[in-house]
């Protein structure tokens, strides 16, 4: 048959309803109708007569003497219960076997009796009805049946559902069915004319009653839902969970406490086998509680030990994360050190030549040097490498090293600016360059011979007041082959010459405003009466500020002429 | 900083805004290699640059490099003062070609 919309269910898809059993149900809810009036309506169906008297005298209710008529059964069992009992056999028999000829009905009906010794356990604990909490627990999940009836080809899906908790399964109903067991249900429920207290529990045990309801019948959805999780104890793939879900309800819903929650649980498989037998369902061995929790620990012990497992993995991940840390700022601080090393000791004056470098990070991309030659000149440059970080500070390493060594030989700055040049750009990576000013400077006559490879201006002070800057007059190293780097001469009288990296320029004075150019300026004049060493001390404290936090490399050269 | 990319008379224009500094230069270096790796003659737009440090400046620097090398067109077009400024301290006014605007480009011959 073709899938009808589950959502827009007509009567004559539905299971038809058994017309001497429903008349039944509503006589013994009607008043003024006696034990001997019911007798007659049931005596008319030898069929459902000859059950009740199989039920009545069952184990499951355990009267002491034998009933032997109807009338007597109506009598002792109450009117009540007698319509339980009709609504129950009335539902076993609403889908036979046959219409659902793939489809393991024994297990249905297992998982919906077990739901009613449940809810009739939980109704002898709470002082309910037993026999109306038991009807609701056999014939909650009914509507899933008829969805398996209408919708033959999703029969294959049985085993996840019956293995999913109560939650879980209303969703996969959802999505399989578009619809779910509660609404059909419901619906079945309506069509059938059943009284309304069983209407509102097959439809809503776990959406909850609506505002308005009565009390009893708020208490009877309860009891559908906490005997849906009692049940998944049994039933469902997570043991685990649905035992602590179904403590937690019981308590929120009852006051039931963990050890009467367990005690109940208890009790389930003896009155399974009782139930089974008086209502004629075939099942099979049932499972104690303690068994259950048991499977249920060892669980919880795996998922433990796996738990243990993945927090010695993830401490043996911090551990080698933490010794690579360790290994890459021991590979740092060595590398700071070359650096250094490359750099003229701190605090040394070769001859009215002073400089100073203080990087942001482990390691830099400015550097400055000078040294004394075989003429007693002294050669001097300063350089600022583009980039941060490692492969700045690698070219840096370079860049330093060349001009240490070509710089004894090549005594013209705009020759060794240009060769420079070329040996960076043969071997260095596109993007990088070098900002570099390099000089000579003779004591003696005091001139200086001076060329700038696209480095900031040099500047040379008289005292407070600015004599002149000398800016860039070609391009940084290692960007064009072809790039000429003209040299100036001038004479350095008793003047200061500085020269400069952007970090300095780009430091923050405290109150987070940058140098600057006129802050430089305005700071070379105020501390120009300091010695040389003292003096650069005094611009780098003032830049510096508490934190000595910098975002760049900042160096700093000066010449005494 | 932020980017905008256009196609015109054969021409990428990368337009950047803003501040072209460490924390951003590397987008604005990807936009640019991206253009010439597609073999474009590019064109970087630097009319709406606030501020541009040395890290922006090699990215532009990185763009040059590829497109000599790709034989690519490569200029900026519209600099404003305050890159001009950066560009003209380190004497990278005379390595990078400047025009005005695209259309400056168009109409020069080099």
């Amino acid at each position: 048959m073709s899938a009808p919309a589950m959502d827009t269910l007509k009567p004559t898809e539905l299971p038809a309803p058994p017309q001497e059993a429903i008349r039944l149900v509503h006589a013994c809810t009607q008043e003024g109708v006696d034990a001997r009036d019911l007798g007659d309506i049931i005596c008319r169906d030898p069929t459902l007569a000859a059950e009740l008297l199989r039920v009545a005298n069952s184990a499951y209710f355990g009267f002491a003497s034998e009933i032997g008529s109807i009338p007597r059964a109506v009598t002792v069992i109450g009117q009540k219960a007698l319509r339980n009992l009709v609504l129950c056999l009335a539902m076993r028999d609403a889908l036979r076997a046959e219409q659902l000829p793939a489809f393991p009905v024994e297990q249905f009906w297992e998982a919906a009796l077990r739901r009613a010794v449940c809810a009739r356990c939980l109704a002898g604990l709470v002082d309910l009805d037993a026999e109306a909490c038991f009807t609701v627990g056999l014939l909650q999940d009914f509507g899933l049946l008829v969805m398996f009836h209408l919708m033959q080809h999703r029969i294959s899906e049985w085993r996840r559902l019956h293995e999913a908790t109560p939650d879980a399964r209303l969703e996969l109903e959802r999505q399989l069915f578009q619809t779910n067991h509660e609404q059909v249900g419901q619906q079945l429920a309506r069509n059938w004319n059943l009284p309304t207290e069983l209407v509102i529990a097959m439809g809503m045990h776990h959406a909850g009653a609506p505002a308005n309801t009565p009390a009893a019948t708020v208490q009877l959805c309860r009891v559908a839902e906490c005997a849906d999780w009692m049940a998944a104890v049994f039933s469902a793939e997570d043991k685990r969970l649905a035992v602590r879900e179904c403590r937690r309800l019981l308590d929120e819903h009852f006051g039931i406490t963990v050890e009467q929650c367990d005690g109940l649980l208890d009790q389930v498989a003896g009155h399974m086998q009782e139930a089974a037998i008086a209502f004629g369902f075939q099942v099979g061995a049932q499972p104690e509680f303690g068994e259950v929790l048991r499977q249920a620990n060892m669980c919880l012990l795996e998922e433990n030990l796996s738990f243990q497992e993945m927090n010695w993995q993830l401490e043996q991940i911090l551990r080698e994360r933490d010794r690579v840390a360790a290994e890459l700022a021991r590979e740092l601080e060595l590398a700071r050190e070359v650096q250094r090393s490359l750099l003229p000791a701190e605090g040394g004056e070769t001859r009215g030549v002073v400089g100073l470098n203080l990087s942001a990070r482990e390691v830099s991309g400015d550097f400055y040097d000078f040294y004394r030659l075989r003429t007693g000149q002294v050669a001097f440059c300063i350089a600022d490498v583009s980039g941060k970080g490692m492969n700045a500070a690698m070219l840096m390493a370079k860049t330093s090293s060349l001009y240490r060594c070509l710089g004894k030989s090549i005594l013209d700055p705009s020759r060794l600016l240009a060769m420079l040049n070329r040996e960076i750009l043969e071997t260095s990576i596109r993007g990088m360059f070098v900002t570099m000013s390099a000089g000579i400077f003779d004591p003696e006559s005091r001139r200086v011979c001076l060329a700038n490879a696209g480095h900031l201006p040099s500047v040379v002070m008289h005292g407070r007041r600015l004599v002149r800057e000398y800016p860039a007059d070609a391009p940084p190293l290692g960007i064009v082959a072809e790039a000429e780097f003209p040299s100036v001469d001038f004479c350095l009288e008793d003047h200061s010459l500085y020269l400069y990296t952007d970090g300095l320029l780009e430091a923050r004075l405290a109150g987070g405003r940058r140098l600057e150019r006129e802050g430089l300026l305005e700071l070379l004049a105020r501390h120009s009466d300091a010695a040389p060493v003292e003096r650069l001390q005094h611009i780098v404290a003032a830049v510096r500020g508490d934190s000595g936090v910098m975002d760049d490399d900042l160096t700093l050269l000066m010449i005494e002429g | 900083m932020s980017y905008q990319v256009d196609e015109k008379d054969g021409y990428a224009v990368v337009r950047l805004t803003g501040e072209v500094d460490l924390n951003h230069s590397p987008e604005a270096r990807r936009v640019i290699l991206d253009c010439l790796q597609k073999q474009m003659p590019l064109l970087v737009d630097l009319s709406s640059v606030d501020y541009i440090d040395s890290s922006g400046v090699a990215s532009l620097v990185e763009g040059y490099q590829l497109s000599r090398s790709r034989q690519l067109d490569f200029g900026l077009i519209g600099v404003s003062d305050a890159a001009m400024n950066v560009l003209r301290l380190a004497r990278l006014d005379k390595v990078f070609p400047i025009y005005a605007s695209l259309e400056a480009r168009l109409k020069d011959t080099r």
